[in-house]
């Protein structure tokens, strides 16, 4: 059923939330929820009928069905609805119970889960203890398995009766849990995985527990679901006779197939497309905050930026309320660090870089060019990019500083990124319910190859990090990262930019979704007019 | 004539294999790695090594390229390193479109292409050759890209009579599957319709000054009587010349188009497999691509030869 | 007749370029201009190239505003008196931008048929001339190239060599290297059969000399007319590169890139996309006029 919670986002997407309802009132259109929104003019909302098919377009098709090896986020899209986790979000990014009734934490370092009785993979086999036991395992020992990382905390995992399990940590972990949200925490049949095996990557038949079962995949053309009659949950959904993914990689195009009906829902609409799509009447747009955020990484091992006051030259040269307005029309709030406004880990109180061209010059001074100097940005060729590219370089050319880009395509992109063959480079990060998810692997002093492209390496932010993580108290965490803030802020890893709204757009016979800003997709509550 | 075949098929071997050592080289020579793109967001080093080794991706180059080609030469295309499925396979399923959408924009551009033409050789220098000329000049120089989305704007989005992206297979659901093949065969084929169109009023020119149809002329033979009659059949070789070339090269190019209006060819298939530096993809296709190339102008050229013995290949 | 139909791979409708068997009898030059003069839109496609010439040379004294100067508060602004084709995304002067792209446009037109020129007919006068295993392997090889789906080749050595103008000027002629060499190759061979090359062969003329004084001016006009054809198509085909996102690094832009940008505002501000889109449109034919002015002129066989 449709939520109807408020929301407390930023004051801009409220605002815009807000003045789309009145448009809607007075267009006589129904909405669907918003984030910042009530049902202002006291109508009852619709009931709910089962039937028919949700037509979904994805920029790209999913690489596996099977989330133990999942390494790409479109996957995840077709995940939540027919895997279930343990733990599960609500639009505010809490935690509740998902495949696990409740848990408890006992110690530091161990986590008790109550499964749920009565939960059926779509094969028909129980869930229990056992199976989640099974899919833990799987995950940390199959040579494939990508989550063994965010699994790493986890030594072992005990049956302590039918549908109760023991999660023995190595190390506290105060992320484990939102981390079990997502692929982690998701539960496949065994019987599947040790009948079908390599197999399960394409199909998924009676993997999940989900509200939707996986029918068939036929590659570049689509991926059908179809409701689960036996879904554990009777209150609610899932309503949908069937869900139907189509990948469709133009933007363009996607957007036109929406307009024109030959899809229901999409899944990010760009924000140059935004308002001439929120002013289209065939179209519904719902404005997802999202965990998102937008960056530029500075490689801090090797000239110029290995010079901080630099970095902070750049940094206040850069117009983010610009950059904001003019390239993502204000479809995203400018960023004052990794941790999204949508995260209980947001610190309103400190406010993004503001522009001041005098500190610039001085700090340019204090590094050593006074008369400005001149890199190159490393980005990625998408159109968004290009854009943001030029702007910058007309806003640092004002403080004398001569930015050239190079576009690359992703693969040349990473390639430079993981080699820290660059100078500035654009990366952008899909986003975890966990602040943890946005900002250890990133800041942490890591030898080799990893996330932490700008090679940075501070022994204070180093121990936040891990302090956070043994840290069980929420309040206290968000001390932490409060100071993890400021002190991004001061040493300049990465230049940050956005944190971008991710607008979905639907049919107007769409009803019900409920935007969780995972940005995922849960089709459960919704269905077609 | 079959030692000619055999010797023409003989001489493309060393081609197919300079093609093998370059698209392998290229592909490897661009930067980036199949899995680093595939695990994007994830960090976990150990498991992209096992992956890597797994695919061999760790051993030298030369090894790697002697081991792909050793395959090659027992038919085991290998398999993409994205969907880890045969690249025939990935293949097979994507060259249905291509071909449905060559076919389908072949037959648009003949019939335009022919009424067109030969009017404009038969009423030469007449208005309507004018127009026949200006058509073909606008049908090369129109950017095929731009004209795409001149088609989408008008025919998807403002009357919204066609559908603008996706496919559907016209075997299975023949009204939704030729809707869906409709745009990208008109931007196609009127691309084909002008460079055919040339070549017909060319050729008919060309064959409208022989001495026999002077001949027949003057004995009273009706115009369109001569034109049907000989004229055609002779103007038609170096058309079907041309047919047959524009097929070959169709196939694996018409990538712009398919990127637009979305749909799945082999022609998309192989510039993701580029972006995604899926190696065993990216050296399968081009190859596929290269091997249908060769055999479409060794055909042309045999029929060709077959066709006017006057003119034999060297 | 094994036909090279690379006239442009990239527009995905090459034109048929029959490969002359035999070469054009040697005209006088006089002769070649009055031929062409007389062919009727010739003049007019000469206009339509020496404009775009002059306003790709004079670009900053022509262009009315700065095309990088952005203006973010005047956005996707409709034509008007100030903006003759309004502004793009970032408020720029589409106007200035057509007009500054021109030098990139014909630029990486000529450049890269002047490279596959040089490069393909030095390949096709080596093949021609000496025979044997050189032309064997010269041959294979142009054979491989075409073979090779041009916008995959495109695309890989864009990537390899790094975005950016350079890097498309050489995947382009490395294109377009084979149809020059053919062509060489087979004027190589059917001119080193006449009767005054063997005269100067018996009369103990080198090789070199030979291949300077008879082969080349004789090749040349061929050559020439194929040049000419090229040079449209290989715009057409940086635009489509462009068009897929290689190419020029910004702030500049080609046509094709300004298309490609511009392509997401379709509905709400066509002038990006039509102002350069009609540019290269106009370009294109009157580079085409003038290529077959020139081949009307020089081959009396494609004459019609």
């Amino acid at each position: 059923m449709p939520s109807n919670r408020p929301r407390t986002g930023p004051r801009a997407v409220s605002r815009r939330a807000f003045l789309r309802l009145s448009a809607f009132a007075a267009g006589g259109l129904t909405p669907l929820t918003s984030p910042g929104a009530r049902r202002a003019w006291g109508q009852a909302a619709p009931a709910p009928k089962k039937g028919g098919t949700l037509r979904v377009g994805f920029y790209v098709e999913a690489a596996t069905m099977d989330p133990h090896l999942s390494g790409s986020k479109v996957d995840r899209q077709v995940y939540h609805n027919i895997y279930e986790p343990l733990v599960t979000l609500d639009n505010k990014l809490g935690l509740r119970p998902g495949l696990a009734e409740s848990w408890q934490q006992p110690d530091a370092k161990t986590i008790i889960f109550k499964l749920r009785q009565g939960v059926k993979f779509h094969d028909g086999t129980d869930f229990n203890a056992e199976a989640a036991k099974f899919n833990f395992n799987r995950m940390k020992t199959e040579p494939k398995s990508v989550r063994k990382g965010e699994l790493a905390s986890v030594e072992s995992v005990d049956v302590v009766d039918a549908y109760t399990i023991r999660l023995n940590l190595r190390r506290p972990d105060a992320a484990l849990l939102a981390t079990l949200t997502d692929r982690a925490g998701m539960m496949v049949s065994p019987k599947v995985i040790q009948e079908k095996g390599a197999e399960l990557e394409r199909n998924a038949r009676g993997a999940g527990t989900g509200p939707f079962q996986f029918v068939e995949w036929v590659k570049d053309a689509h991926l059908v679901l179809r409701r689960n009659e036996a879904y554990w949950s009777k209150s609610g959904g899932p309503y949908l006779d069937q869900i139907r993914y189509r990948p469709i990689p133009d933007d363009t195009v996607k957007l036109q197939s929406l307009q024109t009906g030959e899809i229901d829902v999409m899944d990010y609409v760009q924000p140059r497309d935004v308002a001439a799509v929120k002013a289209d009447r065939n179209v519904v747009v719902v404005d997802v905050p999202s965990l998102a955020d937008f960056a530029y990484q500075l490689n801090h091992t090797k000239p110029p930026f290995n010079v901080k006051a630099l970095r902070q030259a750049v940094a206040y040269s850069v117009d983010l309320e610009q950059i904001v307005k003019g390239v993502w029309l204000n479809v995203g709030v400018p960023a004052n660090g990794p941790i999204p406004p949508t995260s209980w880990a947001y610190d309103s109180g400190i406010p993004f870089i503001k522009r001041d061209l005098a500190r610039a010059k001085a700090k340019l001074a204090e590094g050593g060019k006074p008369g400005g100097f001149s890199f190159t940005v490393t980005t990625n060729n998408i159109p968004l990019n290009i854009q943001e590219a030029e702007v910058l370089q007309a806003q640092l050319a004002e403080a004398g500083i001569t930015m050239k880009v190079k576009l690359v395509d992703s693969a040349t992109l990473l390639a430079d990124g993981n080699s820290k063959s660059f100078e500035m480079i654009s990366y952008q990060w899909s986003g975890r319910p966990d602040p943890d998810g946005n900002t250890y692997q990133f800041y942490k002093t890591s030898p080799g190859v990893s996330l932490n492209w700008s090679g940075i390496s501070n022994p204070q932010i180093d121990a936040i990090l891990d302090k956070s993580r043994e840290t069980p108290r929420q309040a206290d965490r968000k001390k932490l990262f409060s100071e993890l803030t400021r002190l991004l802020q001061e040493e300049l890893p990465m230049l940050f930019i956005v944190h971008p709204i991710e607008p979905k757009a639907f049919s107007p016979r769409v009803q019900g979704y409920d935007p969780v800003p995972d940005g995922m997709m849960r089709f459960r509550e919704v269905w077609l007019k | 004539m079959w030692q000619l075949v055999l010797h023409r098929m003989a001489a493309t071997i060393p081609v197919l294999f300079l093609v093998s050592a370059g698209v392998f080289m290229l592909i490897h020579l661009t930067p980036g790695d199949p899995i680093d793109v595939m695990m994007a967001e994830s960090v976990d080093a150990g498991v992209k090594e096992t992956l890597r080794r797994e695919l061999g991706l760790d051993r030298p180059l030369a090894l790697q390229y002697a081991h792909w080609m050793g395959r090659i030469l027992q038919g085991d295309f290998g398999r993409s390193i994205r969907n880890r499925e045969p690249v025939i396979e990935n293949v097979g399923r994507r060259i249905r479109p291509s071909l449905q959408l060559a076919a389908l924009a072949m037959v648009i551009s003949l019939v335009v292409a022919f009424p067109i033409g030969i009017l404009s050789a038969a009423r030469r220098n007449s208005p309507l050759d004018g127009a026949g000329s200006l058509f073909s000049l606008f049908g090369i120089c129109m950017p095929n890209f731009l004209l795409a989305l001149l088609l989408i704007f008008f025919f998807g989005v403002t009357l919204r009579w066609l559908p603008i992206s996706g496919y559907s297979d016209p075997f299975e659901e023949p009204l939704a599957g030729l809707r869906s093949l409709a745009l990208p065969a008109v931007t196609l084929g009127l691309a084909l319709a002008a460079v055919i169109m040339r070549t017909l009023r060319s050729s008919m020119l060309e064959a409208l000054a022989e001495d026999y149809v002077r001949t027949a002329r003057a004995k009273g033979v009706s115009e369109w009587r001569v034109i049907g009659g000989h004229v055609l059949r002779n103007a038609l070789i170096p058309v079907v010349t041309v047919m047959g070339l524009q097929l070959g090269t169709l196939i694996g190019g018409a990538v712009i188009t398919e990127y637009v209006f979305a749909l799945p060819g082999v022609g998309r298939l192989v510039v993701d497999a580029v972006f995604a530096r899926d190696y065993p993809l990216v050296q399968g296709v081009v190859l596929l691509i290269a091997v249908g190339f060769i055999a479409s102008n060794l055909i042309v050229d045999l029929l060709y030869g077959w066709i006017d013995p006057r003119i034999r290949i060297r | 007749m094994a036909g090279s139909t690379r006239g442009s791979g990239f527009a995905e409708s090459p034109p048929a370029i029959p490969a002359a068997s035999t070469a054009p009898r040697p005209e006088r030059r006089w002769i070649v201009l009055r031929r062409a003069a007389r062919a009727r839109l010739a003049p007019v496609g000469a206009a339509v190239v020496l404009l775009a010439a002059l306003g790709a040379v004079l670009a900053p004294l022509v262009a009315p505003h700065d095309p990088l100067k952005q203006n973010l508060g005047n956005a996707l602004a409709r034509p008007d008196r100030v903006h003759p084709l309004g502004t793009d995304n970032v408020g720029r002067d589409v106007l200035s931008r057509v007009i500054w792209g021109t030098r990139i446009s014909l630029v990486a037109g000529f450049a890269s048929v002047a490279m596959a020129l040089v490069v393909g007919s030095l390949l096709g006068l080596l093949a021609g001339y000496w025979g044997g295993r050189a032309d064997g392997l010269v041959m294979r090889l142009m054979d491989a190239v075409l073979s090779f789906p041009p916008l995959v080749l495109a695309l890989a050595l864009g990537a390899v060599l790094g975005a950016g103008l350079t890097g498309v000027l050489i995947a382009l002629s490395v294109v377009y290297t084979p149809t020059f060499a053919r062509l060489m190759r087979g004027q190589v061979l059917s001119i080193k059969a006449r009767d005054y090359v063997e005269a100067a062969r018996a009369l103990g003329a080198s090789g070199w000399r030979i291949a300077g004084r008879h082969v080349l001016p004789n090749a040349a006009a061929a050559i020439v007319v194929q040049a000419g054809l090229s040079v449209a198509f290989a715009i057409l085909a940086e635009a489509s590169l462009s068009f897929l996102g290689l190419g020029i690094q910004p702030p500049a832009a080609s046509w094709g890139s300004m298309i490609n940008a511009g392509r997401g505002y379709l509905q709400q501000a066509p002038w990006i996309v039509f102002g350069p889109g009609a540019a290269l449109f106009v370009t294109v034919v009157g580079l085409n006029f003038v290529g077959d002015a020139i081949r009307d002129a020089l081959d009396p066989r494609a004459r019609s």
